[in-house]
């Protein structure tokens, strides 16, 4: 299954990148994805509990299982205002 | 409940969205807020601030926060204009309106409305020195 991973904010220096595609088991979760960037990415990996996540344009915890086609954008703490 | 939702990179006309205010003969309470780029950001001096947003997802959050905001307060109508992009100090990044019966349930939707949109909204800013 290929997922396509946005990134954010000053997650986007951490990573080096904007975006990225992963390929995952199916009904692997969200939880299961952070694992995998967290290997490929460490600077992002140490910042996992404070991270926010989406799918889509609603938030999902680290349970939420991934579907095909999923977008799943991770950012940090917002800061509007 | 009336609601009005601006993202942009222009800058903030405040007089501009004054004059174009609509309430109708039952309210009493109009209140708006202007969030402003101060100089100063964790005690380093700046020029100013510049604002991203994951803009499909902050306009799906923001009418999140609009629809919560019409259960909990008799709210006739919301105006808010976010800017993203460079805004320099003592320039509004933010500006909030809202129009209610009475003045306590304006002043509280707007706080709330700040509030929420400050844990939710898919916003970020960095400061530049």
């Amino acid at each position: 299954m290929q997922t396509t991973v946005h990134f954010y904010s000053y997650f986007k220096d951490l990573t080096g990148c904007a975006q990225t595609r992963e390929t995952l088991a199916a009904g692997s979760t969200i939880g299961d994805l952070l694992k995998v960037l967290a290997d490929r990415f460490p600077k992002l990996g140490a910042l996992q509990h404070s991270m926010l996540v989406a799918v889509g344009v609603d938030y999902q915890g680290r349970g939420y299982v991934l579907k095909e086609g999923d977008e799943v954008s991770l950012f940090p703490p917002v800061q509007g205002g | 409940m009336k609601r009005q939702l601006t993202i942009t990179l222009e800058p903030i006309d405040e007089a501009a969205l004054a004059s174009k205010r609509k309430m109708s003969d039952g309210m009493g309470a109009v209140v708006y807020f202007a969030g402003v780029v101060r100089a100063t950001e964790e005690n380093r001096v700046i020029h100013a601030i510049e604002y991203e947003a994951f803009q499909p997802m902050a306009e799906h959050q923001f009418n999140l926060l609009f629809s919560e905001m019409e259960k909990r307060w008799p709210i006739e109508s919301v105006r808010l204009v976010h800017r993203i992009g460079m805004v320099k100090v003592n320039e509004p990044s933010l500006w909030v309106e809202v129009v209610a019966p009475h003045r306590g349930e304006a002043f509280a939707a707007c706080q709330w409305l700040i509030d929420e949109m400050k844990r939710v909204v898919p916003i970020w800013k960095k400061p530049c020195a």
